[in-house]
């Protein structure tokens, strides 16, 4: 998948505010899809689809947290899908950063200006 | 921690939110940077304005006599020394098709911490890879042409 592609199916993903609040909660960690449901307050079948969603488009990945009892799934975030993102973001982030430092300069030299 | 999809950039500003507020709006004409590379139409050129308030535009003006041009987006909130929100478009978006930029305006001793978001870049790709590339490519384009002169980033990015 070209980095394009991939950066429209992370986005794709993140187009939903409950999808997108799922990502941010399992940045901080590992999560089971209960604790989620709990957390988003939405019902069970929901957390699940959405979370297929996620594992589809490959942001997320479940694992089994309990050798024994194999109905004990969490899911975590999966690093590769981000890293497209994050270059698209440092790129916007970066023109803000040159234009604010052009607005600064300009807000400064003027504020002097005025003092004068 | 901010929100994965979000960029986010601050400065600190040596003058009050106030002041901050009406000359990024009213002054963005002037500051904001020259060149076609910096332009939503290269060809045309022209420069930015905020019509003021809640509904205004904000304009890549192409004639400067009747106004007309390249309308960006238009202002969602204007709170004058706090708050502003504004769509955000690049030439080649669909109908219907934005990304919103925030920018909140706090005192901090005696300047202003700005701090700027853009957003909503998932309203824009998804489903239509071929047609975009990556979201908004004369977006991409403006900001690609002079990140690959960028020698030295003035960021200072509040932290994730």
């Amino acid at each position: 998948m070209t980095s394009a592609r991939a950066l429209d199916s992370t986005l794709a993903a993140l187009a939903d505010p409950t999808r997108r609040r799922a990502v941010d909660l399992l940045r901080q960690r590992p999560r089971r899809p209960g604790e989620l449901a709990a957390a988003l307050a939405v019902s069970p079948p929901v957390i699940s689809r959405h979370l297929r969603v996620l594992r589809h488009q490959g942001l997320v990945e479940e694992e089994r947290s309990d050798p024994r009892d194999s109905r004990v799934r969490v899911y975590r975030l999966r690093r590769e899908p981000f890293t497209d993102l994050r270059a698209w973001l440092d790129q916007v982030e970066a023109f803000w950063a040159e234009q604010l430092g052009a607005f600064k300069a300009h807000a400064e030299r003027r504020s002097r200006g005025k003092r004068s | 921690m901010s929100r994965v999809e979000v960029a986010t950039v601050t400065t600190l500003v040596a003058v009050d939110p106030a002041t901050a507020f009406d000359v990024f709006t009213g002054e963005i004409g002037e500051w904001w940077k020259s060149g076609p590379r910096y332009r939503f139409d290269p060809e045309k050129g022209g420069s930015l304005r905020f019509e003021p308030g809640v509904g205004g535009r904000l304009v890549e003006v192409h004639e400067p006599r009747t106004g007309q041009g390249f309308e960006v987006g238009r202002v969602l909130v204007w709170e004058p020394g706090a708050r502003l929100v504004f769509e955000f478009r690049g030439r080649d978006f669909a109908p219907g098709e934005r990304t919103e930029v925030e920018v909140r305006f706090e005192a901090e001793g005696k300047r202003t911490r700005l701090t700027l978001e853009h957003r909503g870049w998932e309203s824009v790709a998804p489903g239509r890879p071929a047609r975009h590339g990556y979201t908004g490519q004369a977006f991409a384009d403006m900001i690609g042409l002079w990140w690959a002169d960028l020698l030295v980033a003035l960021r200072a990015r509040a932290g994730r």
